[in-house]
């Protein structure tokens, strides 16, 4: 403080705010990035087949897992570290805390292998055999006949028995109709590593979710939100342009349009979850009980039209993203000088003329800015979709072979719901943990790829406007 | 039309008068306000056929607003009121038959900065014409080549024709907006300042075009360059605060007035 | 030369066409405010029946949401306000051009993420992190502000060759790494010191002495997920107001005299006052709408309690769980659309509020551009 002692104070403040201000940007910047590292490094690590550990504790007892995380003692010193040991139908849990002063020793045998297993989830111990055709094959024979079968499509796979062994001696006879993958990391090169990583991504995004969401996919969650996503704009785009052209180009331009837009722009600061309210109330409880009781009277009590569903939640999310259409275009076509409209209404073009040729044209790109933006908006909401038809587990996709194809009445799932429902509501948390980030990472990632998209087409057509006038 | 000297006069300015086969349009008692403020007031003058007629005046005299009122361009805005009638040939241009796309198609208008679409040469040119009729290609073509040779256009773009409008240099956008505007072939074209956005060459070349273009039709020029009003044109009105000071022969209007206030304005005492 | 010829007029088509479309646009456009208006009528009416209910009970279940409501606010609020506006500050009158341009769009994609995401990583990453760390989490928050002065001192005091390495206009980035080893110099100090001086666990002190709980998920979570979350729509706001502020005031006033921060105080935040204002009030109304970063940091236990360590249960959440269970018709329906028809009008107001502002002072700014 001495240095500073003139003015003191005023001196100090004057040198050290603007640091303060630098700090917050960083501080903003360090928190965006460490959470899009945090999903990044989560999300898809969990493909990476993770070495397994074999370790030796003071009791004797022989603990086989994939080491976790570590965290420090509750009550003492030292720390513990979290093995996900699997087998969970030996065992009757699959995670174990173990202290690390308890360890003796650690080992990666290159013989320990990880099965994918349905139902028990996960089995990791070693391959004593396999048994097929009376037959019984041992040691690399086993391990080599177990590949090759895997890789047939699940329908061509012959009758077998496999014959595990776990760490602590106990053994266990599994068919193998029941597993879906057999890795043996700790004996995997980097780039077999490299190859299964890729496909359990490719399985990730292509797969419906197993094992109560602990495994698998999320398949039908990407469909769902994607198709929801498409219904929306569909309905939000004409609506959106046609009240931005009224707006901008017919209404009498006084007080009362003011005031409207002002009301339009306002209805986008309006929690997601009133638009949700309002879907449930109108559009689920009102027009959907309506058509129930004119079309679907047969079977009711029990509601076709009458609860949550695609075509609900398409309407709801239109509605919640109308205001970023409207406004969006609205700025567009303010930005069109009136030179071009005097130019076409001074040739003796009518006003639609003026509009369809000259007009619209011009205002596109704002146009799909809009859209992209109500896009990236609706694929991250979630609120509003619990009220109006989202499901843990839709029984059906909204599509199928099935007449009319398109099922508007059913419900669907969705990332972001899939995302929340996983991680509060699920059996095994601690399990689905990876999963979650990885879906996580996958909304993030698709709503700032949308976002950008738009950004990048404003500055595209920004700029290249600019370079012509 | 002696001159006459006496201030007392000044405010009930002589009219020229063309009879009326002569006259392309004629202006009687027109008042305009816009949100309530006077803009042009007790306005009556007409326009002879086939000549250029320039109004002069300081900004904000009203000689732009009046233009736009001949193009009812003020229809777009509705806080515009008027009074008075304005008649092309004959037929009042505010009467409720009146077509406003069909005058808008009679009575052409150019702005002060170039306003090409943002399409083709070809597009551009052919936009008027494709509101009004369904023509065959071929006889399009020639329309717009005839239209681009008028506004002496044609040698310059006819090989890219079909390239952005917004590539050409700002007096062949001027001169494209003229091509743009005889391809409907109106009998009147109005133009607000049309080179006072261009460069010297290019405004020579500009007020070249309108002295050749008045053998096809009338032109009424709005310009403050006074040089260009005396280049030009055939008939001067000059417009002050919304009114009409003088109006003449361009000839008389410049090099004897009859006001005390034309003279200050010619000679750059006023502005 | 003559002009050639044209015929086939088109003329009453079009003015028909063109009549039928405007009347078209005119009812869909007026059709689509009438939907929106809907929202409103639709709320109100559905919430008229409650009139013809006992008053109390209503008022004796709003209020514990209402309170979290408005405590998951405050606390998002105090953790995004110093830090949108000191960075937005920041950016508008010391960032380089070159790295703001890159800077804003970055910041401004943070709105961008899904609050599911945010609230994930709060409730089962943060929360429980914090549960253990409590001690640090705290000392963090007031580490850091110190550390970023201390950086200040430190380069007022480095020789000129650094200050010219290091300059002020692109310390947004720099001070990145700084922060991170201060960061990690907290995390390493705190447990120390909270052993040095209070003997051991924070929270049991808490326990103890203030008879303070602790929940897992409480209103420090849920303040810096949401704060996370408004942060950009703050930034972004108050930016564009202060750099609206023309820099010749600023210079101006240095000129005569008035240091920077006076500079500051005096002529720049008066100016963007309003533009800062309304930003703050979107950020507000924000975090007053926010769902599912409340949903799942926040426990939605419906206690009135004003303890930062414990958890709250708002408004939005409230809708969120009980409404699809809720019988339509009934009592609690009737509760929870009352509390989105209060979310609806407050959010409404404070919305319209921040634009009328707004746009008086673009105004204003017009008519000083047209003076100057």
């Amino acid at each position: 403080m001495n240095r500073f002692s003139s003015t003191p104070r005023r001196r100090l403040l004057d040198a050290l705010w603007p640091w303060l201000c630098a700090a917050s940007v960083a501080l903003s910047l360090l928190m965006l990035a460490a959470l899009l590292a945090l999903l990044v490094v989560r999300g898809l690590g969990h493909f990476w087949p993770a070495t397994l550990e074999e370790i030796t504790l003071r009791s004797g007892a022989i603990v086989a897992g994939q080491p976790t995380r570590e965290a420090p003692l509750p009550q003492a010193e030292g720390f513990e570290r979290l093995y996900f040991t699997a087998n969970r139908d030996i065992d009757g849990v699959s995670w174990r805390w173990v202290n690390l002063d308890d360890i003796v020793s650690r080992s990666t045998p290159s013989d320990l292998i990880r099965l994918e297993r349905n139902p028990w989830g996960d089995f990791i111990g070693r391959l004593a055999g396999v048994e097929t055709g009376g037959q019984l094959l041992r040691e690399d024979q086993a391990w080599r006949y177990l590949t090759q079968a895997l890789a047939l499509p699940q329908a061509e796979r012959p009758d077998a028995e496999l014959l595990l062994v776990t760490t602590d001696g106990q053994t266990l006879r599994q068919s193998l109709s029941g597993v879906s993958q057999a890795l043996a990391p700790n004996a995997m090169s980097w780039w077999q590593k490299m190859h299964t990583w890729s496909r359990n991504v490719w399985q990730f995004l292509s797969q419906g979710p197993r094992a109560a969401n602990t495994g698998g996919g999320v398949w039908p969650a990407i469909f769902g939100t994607v198709l929801m996503v498409i219904l929306m704009s569909v309905i939000v785009t004409p609506f959106g342009v046609l009240a931005a052209i009224y707006l901008n180009e017919i209404a009498h331009q006084n007080r009362l349009t003011r005031l409207v837009r002002i009301g339009v722009r306002n209805l986008a600061g309006v929690p997601s979850i009133v638009y949700g309210v309002f879907g449930l109330g109108v559009f689920v409880y009102g027009i959907g009980g309506t058509l129930d009781s004119w079309f679907f009277s047969d079977t009711l009590p029990s509601p076709t039209f009458g609860t949550g569903g695609l075509l609900w939640a398409s309407l709801t999310l239109a509605l919640l993203t109308l205001p970023v259409v409207i406004v969006a275009t609205e700025e567009g076509l303010a930005r069109i000088p009136d030179a071009q409209r005097e130019g076409a209404v001074a040739l003796g073009a009518t006003r639609l003329e003026m509009l369809v040729r000259i007009v619209l044209p011009m205002a596109i790109p704002a146009m799909l800015t809009g859209v992209i933006l109500a896009v990236a908006r609706a694929a991250g909401e979630v609120a509003p979709l619990m009220l109006v038809g989202v499901a843990k587990l839709a029984p059906q996709m909204p599509v199928d072979g099935e007449f009319p194809y398109l099922h508007l009445e059913r419900k669907f799932m969705h990332l972001g719901y899939h995302l929340f429902d996983t991680a509060f509501h699920g059996e095994d948390v601690q399990a689905a943990m990876p999963l979650v980030y990885a879906t996580a990472l996958l909304l993030v990632l698709i709503v700032l790829v949308l976002n950008l998209t738009a950004i990048f087409l404003r500055h595209y057509f920004r700029r290249q406007r600019g370079s012509e006038c | 039309m002696l001159a006459s000297l006496d201030s007392a006069t000044a405010s009930q300015a002589p009219v020229t008068h063309f009879s009326s086969e002569h006259s392309a349009l004629s202006i009687n008692q027109f008042n305009l306000a816009y949100a309530g403020k006077s803009a042009l007031r007790d306005l009556t003058l007409s326009i002879p056929r086939h000549r250029v007629t320039a109004f002069i005046g300081p900004s904000g005299c009203g000689k732009s607003t009046l233009l736009r009122a001949i193009n009812r361009l003020h229809d777009l805005n509705e806080s515009v009121a008027h009074s008075g009638n304005i008649q092309l040939e004959g037929q009042d241009i505010y009467a409720p038959q009146m077509n406003v796309t069909e005058l808008r198609r009679r009575v052409g208008m150019v702005f002060q900065s170039p306003n090409p679409f943002p399409m083709s040469i070809y597009e551009n040119v052919a936009f008027g014409l494709r509101l009004q009729h369904r023509l065959p290609k071929r006889q399009r073509d020639d329309i717009i080549e005839w239209a681009l040779t008028s506004a002496a256009l044609w040698d310059e773009v006819k090989d890219r024709l079909h390239r952005s409008a917004w590539q050409l240099s700002g007096g062949q956008q001027q001169r494209l907006v003229i091509a743009r505007t005889l391809a409907v072939q109106p009998d009147v074209l109005l133009l607000d300042e049309p080179a006072s956005a261009l460069d010297p060459i290019s405004t020579l070349k500009i007020e070249e075009l309108i002295r050749n273009l008045k053998s096809q039709l009338t032109l009424v020029l709005v310009t403050h360059n006074m040089q260009q009003a005396a280049r030009v044109s055939d008939y001067t009105a000059f417009l002050h605060t919304g009114e009409l000071v003088e109006y003449g022969p361009t000839d008389q209007v410049f090099t004897n007035p009859r006001l005390q206030r034309t003279e200050n304005y010619i000679t750059g005492r006023m502005t | 030369m003559t002009p050639p010829r044209a015929a086939v007029s088109r003329q009453p088509l079009r003015q028909l066409k063109n009549r039928i479309a405007t009347g078209l646009i005119t009812a869909g456009g007026i059709g689509v405010l009438l939907a929106i208006l809907a929202i409103g009528v639709f709320l109100v009416w559905e919430t008229l029946p409650l009139l013809a209910w006992d008053q109390t009970f209503a008022f004796s279940k709003l209020s514990p949401l209402a309170w979290g409501t408005l405590k998951a606010a405050l606390a998002a609020m105090l953790f995004a306000l110093p830090i949108a506006l000191g960075a937005a500050m920041y950016s508008a009158l010391f960032m380089s051009a070159r790295l703001r341009s890159r800077v804003k769009p970055t910041l401004e994609m943070m709105e961008a993420i899904p609050g599911v995401v945010v609230g994930f990583i709060a409730g089962l990453v943060l929360a429980p992190w914090v549960e253990r760390h409590l001690a640090s989490t705290l000392a963090l928050l007031i580490w850091l502000p110190i550390s970023a002065g201390l950086a200040g001192v430190l380069w007022h005091m480095a020789a000129s060759r650094w200050r010219q390495w290091l300059p002020l206009s692109w310390a947004g980035l720099w001070l990145l790494p700084w922060l991170v080893c201060m960061v990690l110099l907290a995390l390493w100090f705190a447990p120390l010191l909270e052993n040095f001086l209070l003997g051991g666990d924070l929270r049991r002190l808490l326990e103890q002495h203030w008879g303070m709980d602790y929940a897992t998920r409480n209103a420090l979570i849920v303040g810096i997920a949401m704060g996370f979350a408004v942060i950009p729509s703050i930034y972004a706001l108050a930016e564009d107001a202060l750099a609206d502020v023309p820099t010749s005031l600023m210079e101006g006033a240095q000129a005569l005299g008035a240091s920077r921060w006076q500079a500051l105080w005096k002529v720049a935040l008066p100016a963007a006052g309003p533009g800062i204002f309304s930003a703050v009030m979107i950020g507000a109304g924000r975090a007053v709408g926010e769902t599912m970063i409340v949903l799942m940091a926040s426990g939605n236990m419906a206690l009135l309690s004003v303890s930062p360590f414990e958890g709250m249960r708002s408004m939005a959440a409230a809708i969120a769980i009980e409404l699809p269970e809720a019988s339509p018709g009934g009592l609690t329906y009737h509760h929870l659309i009352l509390a989105a028809l209060v979310l609806f009008i407050f959010t409404f107001l404070v919305n319209t509020l921040a634009e009328v502002v707004r746009s008086r002072m673009r105004r204003r700014y017009h008519k000083a551009g047209r003076h100057s």
